[in-house]
């Protein structure tokens, strides 16, 4: 079993964890009641970003609904999404469970601030009823509608989840219109993770730092023991400092969209947009994930691949045939064996016809993976060659929906 | 006015527009499910579908336009676009007035595709459908000269195409697998392509 807690290490501030409980009174006795404020002002000057995994401004975002809903006369659709298709991710369920009323404190702001016609927190199944009871203790003057969400890797993807909402099948739509313009039912739609409402939540009440944390989701080894919790981490941290490297010999920044980069490396990444441009890796959804030197990161990497490429939504071309065939590719080349001649050649030839031909982004972010793993652990392509594997555990170390841990 | 060239013009251009017509249906098909012909990349069988259907009204303007100005039979103006208007042959001619308007609302839908939503031109271009057999039966029930001979074969040979095509592609459509279930297809496949060395096939998306 993984122990999965509110762990707060020595360099990490307590905030949006630093939680009274799941009860509205305790809630209001720590936070305060929700003070009327101009909420568009305020993420502009506090310049929160996203925090569902692109980094959207989301000042940006709900101007450009705003003005979507004043140019259609309609009223706009918010939508909180908490459904973390991620595997690696436990960051979404953690805050909703320890503080949804922060999530919920932002959702009712935002269609407050926008005028919204409707509502929804969209989750996984399991923590419906308790979200349904939180509602009920609430006096919001907009009603919130609680939606299961499919556990599928592109469930969460925004025009998916807006399908979804329809009750349509999850699958991502074109880009254009994009669902800031047409999204719920034709209607203007502002999809924001659950994480950024509970900081504009925070940021309303003053708490100006609220955007300088984001919630990371550490899985690391610690003594041979698999170990896994949420942190407020402030923007900007020293990577060496959030995660422990010693006997780590990768780290996997950002999750299964993400990138690897080596531990020699990773130490003195500062974990921010800027700090982590530079080793072309981005924070996405906050998962940081330390590789320990005694698993063979190819292997880790095909069954992430195969498991992505699985998930494909089978509406693209080039994702469908294309992922497929690279996570088949990789799959041969994480067996301690030679692999058939050429075959890294057509992995790095497949890869360059993928990115930027899907209605998402999701063969892009696969691929980029896959190219990081491959630059990464080529000491490792080398010793598969030879016949030899730096694994020596079955099981996997990166969760894989399907796969025994 | 009345006249031979007037006559032949409207039988030629009747006849022309029918096989015409039926190629576009075949190319429909084909862009329909994502075929291919061979050397053609796939744009190209679009675009061909798309221009063969242009020149087929346009010849149809010119069967439409002889048909009414040779005053030899009976057919005013009005039964251009008013069905069962025409004095002479009234079913007949009917049809295809019928299959005229349609052709229209098929061709102006098309050509305002981009400014239309993806349903309504669809739902209009499926009436294609009901456009060929309207037509077919024009041509042969007001058609003067298929007694037999070559004639009646280019129309029997001009069904059996239609007919083949289309039913191949609504089949073709009930057998594409859910988007869902593509996915873990493809990654079977693509694996035991790699295992065996046996090359993969193309999963069509849809």
């Amino acid at each position: 079993m993984t122990a999965m807690t509110a762990m707060t290490g020595p360099c990490l501030v307590r905030g949006l964890l630093d939680a009274p409980g799941s009860s509205y009174a305790g809630h209001l006795a720590a936070h305060g009641p929700l003070p009327d404020v101009d909420l568009h002002r305020l993420a502009e000057e506090a310049a929160l970003t996203g925090r569902g995994g692109a980094g959207f401004p989301t000042a940006a975002k709900l101007r450009s609904v705003a003005a979507a809903a004043a140019a259609g006369r309609r009223a706009p659709v918010v939508v909180a999404n908490g459904s973390e298709g991620e595997p690696g991710a436990a960051k979404d369920a953690t805050l909703l469970v320890l503080a949804p009323h922060l999530v919920l404190d932002g959702l009712a702001l935002v269609a407050a601030s926008l005028g919204a016609a409707t509502a929804h927190l969209a989750t996984e199944q399991a923590m419906l009823s308790a979200l349904a009871a939180q509602l009920a203790e609430r006096r919001d003057p907009i009603g919130v509608r609680l939606h299961p969400v499919a556990g599928a890797f592109l469930s969460g993807e925004e025009s998916a989840l807006c399908a979804a909402l329809e009750g349509k099948p999850p699958l991502p739509r074109t880009k254009f219109p994009p669902v800031r313009e047409r999204g719920v039912d034709g209607r203007p739609t502002l999809v924001l993770n659950v994480e950024t409402l509970a900081r504009l939540a925070l940021i309303a009440r003053g708490n100006h730092r609220a955007a300088a944390s984001m919630l990371v989701t550490r899985r690391m080894e610690i003594a041979g023991t698999p170990w896994v919790d949420v942190v407020d981490m402030p923007l900007g941290s020293r990577l060496g400092d959030v995660l422990r490297l010693d006997g780590v010999q990768a780290v996997l920044i950002g999750g299964y969209a993400g990138t690897w980069v080596e531990a020699g490396r990773a130490a003195d990444l500062r974990l921010d947009r800027g700090g982590l441009a530079p080793v072309g890796a981005a924070l996405g959804a906050g998962v940081l994930a330390a590789l320990p030197a005694d698993r063979c990161g190819i292997a880790e990497t095909a069954r992430v691949v195969g498991y992505l490429a699985g998930q494909s939504a089978g509406q693209c071309g080039p994702c469908l045939n294309g992922l497929p065939r690279i996570a088949a590719a990789l799959d041969l080349l994480a067996r301690p064996a030679p692999p058939p001649s050429g075959l890294l050649r057509d992995v790095q030839r497949w890869s360059g016809l993928l990115p930027g031909r899907g209605a998402c982004s999701h063969p892009d972010a696969t691929v980029r993976l896959v190219a990081s793993a491959l630059h990464v652990f080529s000491d490792e392509l080398a010793r598969h060659r030879a016949g030899r594997c730096a694994g020596r555990f079955a099981v996997s170390f990166l969760p894989v929906p399907g796969v025994r841990r | 006015m009345t006249g031979a060239l007037l006559w032949y013009l409207n039988r030629a251009t009747g006849i022309t527009s029918l096989v015409l017509m039926t190629l576009t249906v075949v190319l429909g098909t084909v862009v329909r499910r994502h075929g291919r012909i061979p050397g053609l990349p796939r744009f190209a069988v679009q675009g061909l579908h798309r221009n063969v259907g242009l020149l087929s009204a346009l010849l149809l303007v010119t069967h439409v336009g002889t048909a009414v100005v040779d005053s030899y039979v009976d057919i005013g103006v009005s039964s251009t676009f008013v069905p069962f208007a025409s004095g002479y042959r009234p079913f007949a001619i009917g049809l295809g007035t019928l299959a005229v308007d349609l052709l229209v609302l098929v061709v102006a839908s098309s050509l305002l595709r981009n400014r239309l939503p993806l349903r309504l031109w669809k739902a209009v271009h499926l009436t294609s459908y009901l456009l060929w057999p309207l037509a077919f039966v024009h041509g042969i029930t007001a058609g003067t000269d298929l007694g037999g001979g070559w004639l009646l074969a280019v129309v029997l040979g001009c069904a059996a195409a239609a007919t083949w095509c289309s039913i191949a592609a609504l089949g073709a459509r009930r057998a594409t697998p859910p988007p869902a279930e593509r996915a873990a297809a493809a990654l079977t496949a693509a694996s035991d392509a790699l295992v065996t060395g046996t090359p993969v096939g193309v999963f069509r998306n849809g």
